[in-house]
């Protein structure tokens, strides 16, 4: 958890982010270890309910647990649970806005398409 | 921890006939970190000062856990204001010492931590042999801040505490602070005229103006509630009918708006063709409380 705070998001959803970035990237491995929320008021210099926000999204979620005393771990299956998430969203995120940029620039369907082709292509 | 409240009621200030503050009701919880924006002359260390009863009130109440504050010893003792320091007194030059200034909050908060103010004054590099006059503006807000977070004390106020700090300084205050936070999960309030790093730091902000409070709620549900939208000047306005505009500004055809509106509003606004942005503590603070300045240009 070291990335950059930004102003275009409610900071809890920020960090709940970060750690799944940082899970999804095998730094938090499944029944690891994450730092707790005042370790992440503290790095992030912001209020620990918010920090504690962030992180119980991701307990609501079923990515991380809680051991009663000890601390916050991550769960059993959370890298394919993220994965899944994220998927979901990935149509309403990404695709959608991808459409509507595309038709603000009056690119074509066709255009479109070959400009995916290409991208994918690439990688 | 104790848990009390400190409160105030209908709380009146007049300095002679000018009246400063309108009747103010303000309560704070224990455990939460507030903090008080307001701009210059708008009534916070005046606030400051009746709530912790260095300032006599011309009217209301101020109480602690239920007691009146003023000339309360037991209920002082339990609260720390920590004030700008001033390198000038009414007879001349602050000749006092730091390590003064440290005495003296030894024997007025109970709860005063020794080794801690040892530890901080180290890290801020201070020298208790000098004198207030000779620091610079940087090291009476370090001053300030070693005696606020050393006075443990369960409701501990600092006034402008930034005031002068860079901004490594000024990081390594909320670091600061929120680690003692974390540990003793006091009550901190906060007043600043510097947002930036400050208002993730608040949990509740409480916006003062002209003597009034005029907010007073969880920082990221008040600066959420805001938005910027900007595009054509006929698409921005049939975007904002009927929703509160706080700003306006134009030029030639486009046109930039903030405005206050929940949810649902918003997602009326985002149909339309327009950019929508957040915004941040400071412009917020900017769009509620900068009116006059705009009032005097109009008129100009």
């Amino acid at each position: 958890m070291n990335g950059m705070l930004n102003e275009q998001t409610s900071i809890y959803l920020q960090i709940a982010q970060m750690m799944e970035n940082d899970i999804l990237r095998g730094i938090y491995a499944e029944e690891e270890q994450v730092p707790s929320t005042n370790e992440l008021a503290r790095q992030f210099r912001i209020n620990p309910a918010t920090a504690a926000k962030g992180v119980n999204l991701l307990v609501d979620e079923g990515v991380l647990y809680k051991k009663r005393g000890i601390g916050m771990f991550v769960s059993a299956g959370a890298v394919a649970a993220i994965r899944e998430k994220r998927k979901a969203a990935f149509y309403e995120q990404y695709v959608k806005s991808l459409v509507s940029e595309a038709a603000n620039l009056q690119i074509t369907q066709t255009e479109l398409l070959e400009m995916i082709r290409r991208a994918a292509g690439a990688q | 921890m104790e848990t009390k409240i400190l409160r105030a009621e209908a709380l009146v200030k007049r300095y002679g006939k000018k009246e400063v503050l309108h009747g103010l009701d303000v309560a704070f919880e224990p455990g939460h970190i507030y903090g008080l924006i307001g701009r210059n002359g708008a009534g916070k260390t005046t606030l400051l000062g009746c709530l912790t009863g260095q300032l006599r009130t011309t009217g209301g109440m101020v109480s602690y856990g239920g007691a009146p504050v003023w000339e309360n010893a037991r209920a002082l003792g339990e609260i720390c204001f920590s004030r700008e320091l001033s390198p000038m007194l009414m007879f001349g030059q602050n000749t006092y010492k730091v390590k003064e200034y440290l005495r003296a909050a030894r024997y007025y908060y109970p709860h005063w931590d020794e080794e801690y103010a040892r530890r901080l004054m180290k890290e801020f590099g201070l020298d208790e042999k000098k004198r207030i006059c000779r620091l610079s503006k940087g090291m009476l807000s370090m001053v300030t801040i070693v005696l606020a977070l050393a006075s443990r004390a369960p409701v501990t106020i600092l006034d402008e505490p930034v005031a002068g700090l860079d901004i490594v300084a000024r990081e390594r205050f909320y670091q600061l602070l929120l680690e003692d936070y974390a540990e003793t999960g006091r009550t901190f309030i906060v007043s600043t005229h510097i947002l930036d790093e400050a208002s993730n730091v608040f949990e509740q902000v409480i916006v003062m103006d002209d003597g009034r409070i005029i907010e007073n709620a969880p920082t990221e549900e008040l600066v959420g509630q805001f938005h910027h939208i900007s595009g054509r000047a006929d698409e921005v306005d049939a975007a904002v009918a009927g929703c509160t505009v706080l700003f306006c500004e134009q030029l030639g055809r486009s046109k930039a708006v903030c405005v206050r509106c929940n949810d649902e509003a918003l997602a009326r606004i985002s149909a339309h063709d327009v950019d929508v942005a957040p915004m941040n503590l400071q412009k917020v603070f900017v769009a509620l409380t900068g009116h006059k300045e705009e009032d005097s240009h109009e008129t100009k």
